[in-house]
């Protein structure tokens, strides 16, 4: 439109486009990985079972490190002066949440590299042999390796949600809900994950694990659909803005977005195909394959609905 | 913090006219593709045939608890020694951070610097001299006031104590040092 006092595209309220969006799927595939990786290797060992080789935990030690990898190089290509990005390295806002997921991030990404080399143990020393010093050092304090990587997933997996809830004059984004939300479906992307590559790259048999992964995965779904009901409400009760923002779930694209990808393929798709499937199909790969699809999809879904009707509905 | 700055803008002398806009463009080399100041004309409100518009001026509104600077994660996003919140271009990344946390939208990349701009008072240049700023100066109806609230003589200390005045989206607890003096006809709207 021609508007006497000029254009009114910098005005538009949607900044953070689907980039963001993805990397924030990828920080939360990461995250959730590597806690459902090492809750089930506490659950096993607190009862007895080994826990060496098991396809799940071998899953994550990939998607831990490769998902945040690919999601930081996203980052840094989206920023507006990425050959710049390293003043982010050096100077800390601490009121700022971003900062402290950079925080989190610098020491969260090595720790899972290293991880990964202790899952990957003999593939690493194959290949480099000079590690052997340093991954003996990293065996010796793994329990504690393990719990700081479980505390920073937690970090991680939450602070995607602050990231958003910090921005004020968006009724969707602004709510405490947001980061229990992006944490309930980071466990539930992270689990679907390691199903998916454990199925596909890792398990010789029907294997047990999944079973076991496959026991969180309601808890978290119903978390995760808690979450998105309180979310609504919540917006319902907080006053005329926040509540016409409760028109993303009921008019346009995003409320489609809504409907058919978070809670069709992230909750209904995954809870129907557990419960009513048959025995006989449960354990079959393509079963397994299309359920945790299903999910990252629902996941996917999710994280680009909250990106985008988030931010079109301003207070 | 010894000065306060502060704009006022009186909505009933606003004609709309776009110079305050026109201005700002040349006083601060603002790319062609974007803006600093709108003033968007409104309505029409009221019944026919009281009809009347409403001049609502779009710029940084300068918060004393900026959301732009809380979240700046280099701290790029900066309030200076006189209160006005300003940019460092060197520490920022163009995360657009601060361009999503501004309640009010006036923060836009420069299509130039490839870093966030937005109203800062003209502080670097006609401030600086002692001037008033390039929208001041040139508003043919002196719709727009100037000064330190800090000083208790000042002309928009005056205007501010004597008329009735509000602030855009005080809800949301940023504290705009933009004031707007309502249209009569209008009554006050936030
Ligand atoms: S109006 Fe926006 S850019 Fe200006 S100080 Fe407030 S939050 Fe920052
Ligand atoms: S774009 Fe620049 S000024 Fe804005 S929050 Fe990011 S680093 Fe700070």
């Amino acid at each position: 439109m021609n508007n006497i006092w000029g254009s009114m595209e910098q005005y538009d309220p949607v900044v953070w486009n689907w980039i963001i969006a993805v990397y924030l799927f990828m920080a939360g595939l990461s995250a959730g990985s590597m806690l459902v990786a090492i809750g089930l290797k506490w659950y096993k060992q607190s009862r007895g079972l080994p826990t060496e080789g098991l396809p799940v935990i071998k899953a994550a030690a990939v998607i831990g490190p490769v998902a945040i990898c690919l999601g930081m190089a996203l980052l840094v290509l989206d920023l507006t002066k990425p050959f710049e990005f390293y003043h982010i390295l050096l100077n800390y806002n601490l009121t700022s949440v971003m900062a402290w997921g950079v925080i989190a991030l610098l020491i969260y990404i090595p720790l899972v590299f290293v991880f990964a080399a202790l899952v990957f143990e003999k593939q690493v020393l194959h290949y480099a042999p000079w590690l052997a010093g340093v991954l003996k050092v990293c065996r010796q304090v793994e329990n504690t390796l393990n719990k700081l990587i479980f505390a920073l997933g937690l970090g991680v997996g939450v602070y995607t949600g602050f990231l958003l809830s910090a921005m004020i004059s968006y009724p969707i984004l602004n709510t405490a809900v947001l980061p229990a939300l992006f944490l309930a479906s980071a466990m539930s992307v992270g689990s679907a994950g390691n199903i998916l590559v454990a199925t596909l790259f890792f398990s010789k048999k029907e294997s047990d694990c999944i079973e076991q992964v496959h026991r969180i995965e309601y808890p978290v779904a119903f978390n995760e659909a808690l979450c998105l009901v309180l979310l609504f409400v919540g917006l319902n009760f907080s006053g005329p803005a926040a509540q016409a923002a409760t028109a993303a779930i009921t008019t346009g694209t995003w409320a489609s977005v809504f409907w058919i990808g978070v809670v069709g393929l992230g909750l209904v798709v995954p809870v129907l195909a557990s419960t009513l499937a048959p025995k006989a199909w449960r354990h079959s790969k393509g079963f397994l394959i299309t359920v945790s699809c299903s999910t990252i999809l629902g996941v996917l879904a999710l994280r680009h609905f909250v990106v985008y009707a988030g931010q079109s509905y301003i207070s | 913090m010894t000065k306060r700055y502060v704009l006022v803008h009186d909505e009933n002398k606003c004609i709309g006219c776009q110079a305050c806009n026109v201005a700002c463009r040349s006083e601060n080399n603002v790319p062609e593709s974007v803006t600093r100041i709108q003033v968007r004309i409104e309505g029409p409100y009221g019944n026919f045939p009281h009809l009347h518009f409403k001049y609502n001026r779009v710029s940084c509104e300068q918060c004393e608890n900026a959301p732009c600077v809380k979240v700046c994660p280099t701290g790029a996003a900066y309030v200076n020694d006189d209160g006005i919140v300003s940019i460092n271009e060197k520490k920022c990344v163009g995360c657009l951070y601060c361009v999503a946390a501004c309640p009010y939208k006036v923060r836009f990349i420069n299509p130039e610097t490839r870093v966030p701009d937005k109203c800062d008072f003209c502080k670097e240049t006609r401030l600086a001299r002692g001037e008033e700023p390039a929208c001041v100066t040139v508003c043919p109806t002196q719709a727009l006031v100037f000064g330190d609230a800090n000083d208790m003589s000042s002309e928009v200390r005056k205007v501010l104590d004597t008329k009735p005045h509000y602030q855009q989206k005080v809800n949301l607890g940023t504290e705009p040092r933009v004031y707007r003096i309502p249209s009569r006809k209008g009554g006050i709207k936030a």
